[in-house]
């Protein structure tokens, strides 16, 4: 089938554009194709991939990843039309479905216009990337947790608490010290040994007697590191530093305003290379972007820095005894309960995916 | 008319919108829009209208609009409502 013009001319009747069909197995090759044509990774960690056929010729692809969207590519020769739009249509469309109400999308600067037109929403940028949300997830998230701001020269730390440690609790107190208010935003990505609502409750009950702290839920937005993914950039662009620059201007930008935060603590680290390559960005945007980043000492037990990662280890080895010099009452009581049974047996198998 | 289940119409194209409901114990609306800071109050009007028109007074009614003109609105409001309506 040949290509239909693009205009009918004398009858003036404009062709009917592409539908847009979901892609199966035997179609993920030309879909590779597309994408890898325009520059972007292709992988298969996805919920949905659609497409677009021309005469033929597959012209548009897209796909989703829960509230992510990724791989949008279309044929130069098709493009600045109606088809991203159409294909983000669907694709919102499926994950609304599936029960997602914000959509992210991680693209060039340069294409950053053509998802601001769809109604997306710029939630950060830097020189080769740019973050953009469609459903203001943000602004419902802020919305929801202004009831917990307050007034004056305010503070946070992000922690993932796999599980709430001493050190932890040493953190937050150093840092409630110096600040008026000082926000606990746990972080939300469930990909730790200890879920999301656990890790919530346990910071919540281990600084419960602290007056001038405030524990939240990070939604997406606040060191997601994990959730950024980075299938657009090529293979030896710095992903990673990438990643942090546009987690901590989001951070600086649009969240720290918000709840008056003046300074961002964090602990010194010993053990892992990505949360230290992480502290040095934090001192490095963060001055610029209008947050003091201040590092705290961590507080070391029996030599070592205490950390959850020594937690974990010492569950794997089934250790329950000594974790009292570790972790506060309120986690050591969790970890002794049936409750935590089924997350000994899984650090104990090896299952574990992230620290 | 009830809104039983969540249900979608519309695309992101410009001068359309798309509208989400859901079903939710109180009425609410809520509006994501271009020409928000103009029209939301216009929006907001005929979307309770047609809501209204249908009987619906419960649901959570999410809209982001981009520019849409009144028969749009009515059109792509209605179809939601259709597709969300309880059996």
């Amino acid at each position: 089938m040949a290509s239909p013009p693009a205009f009918r001319g004398a009858r003036g009747c404009v062709t009917i554009p592409p539908m847009i069909q979901p892609l199966g197995p035997s179609e993920r090759e030309r879909a590779r194709a597309l994408v890898q044509a325009e520059g972007l990774a292709f992988d298969l960690d996805l919920d949905d991939l659609v497409g677009a056929y021309q005469g033929g010729e597959l012209v548009a692809v897209g796909a989703r990843r829960a509230g992510v969207l990724k791989m949008l590519a279309v044929a130069p020769a098709h493009q600045g039309g109606s088809l991203l739009g159409e294909i983000v249509t669907e694709l919102v469309r499926l994950g609304s479905a599936a029960g997602h109400d914000a959509f992210f999308v991680f693209t060039r600067p340069a294409h950053a216009p053509s998802f601001e037109a769809l109604g997306f929403t710029l939630l950060a940028t830097q020189g080769r990337a740019a973050l953009l949300e469609w459903g203001d997830g943000l602004g419902r998230w802020l919305a929801a947790s202004r009831p917990l701001v307050r007034d004056g020269a305010n503070g946070a730390v992000v922690v993932n608490c796999n599980p709430f440690t001493l050190g932890h609790r040493h953190l937050v107190e150093e840092a409630a010290r110096r600040a008026d208010t000082l926000y606990v935003f746990v972080v939300r990505e469930d990909r730790s040994a200890f879920p999301f609502d656990v890790r919530l409750r346990l910071v919540r009950e281990g600084t419960s007697d602290l007056a001038n702290v405030r524990v939240l839920d990070t939604s997406r937005y606040a060191v997601s590191a994990l959730t950024f993914p980075a299938y657009f950039l090529r293979q030896a662009d710095d992903v990673a530093a990438i990643q942090m620059e546009l987690d901590l201007r989001l951070f600086a930008r649009r969240i720290a305003p918000f709840f008056q935060v003046r300074r961002r603590f964090f602990g010194t680290e010993p053990f892992c290379a990505t949360t230290r390559a992480y502290n040095a960005a934090m001192l490095r945007l963060l001055p610029a972007l209008g947050v003091e980043p201040v590092q705290l000492e961590r507080l070391r037990g029996s030599g070592e820095a205490i950390s959850a990662s020594r937690v974990r280890a010492a569950l794997r080895k089934g250790e329950l005894e000594g974790l009292e010099a570790l972790v506060p009452p309120a986690t050591l009581r969790f970890l002794r309960s049936p409750e935590a049974g089924a997350i000994r047996a899984r650090l104990a198998a090896g299952e574990e995916r992230h620290a | 008319m009830t809104i039983g289940k969540k249900a979608q119409a519309g695309t992101l194209q410009s001068s359309d919108l798309m509208v989400f409901v859901e079903p939710a114990a109180e009425l609410t609306v809520e509006i994501e829009s271009t020409v928000k800071q103009q029209f939301e109050h216009l929006i907001r009007e005929k979307i309770l209208e047609v809501l209204r028109a249908h009987g619906v007074a419960a649901g959570r009614v999410r809209v982001t609009d981009r520019g849409a003109l009144d028969y749009a609105i009515q059109a792509r409001v209605e179809t939601a409502l259709r597709r969300g309506a309880e059996e």
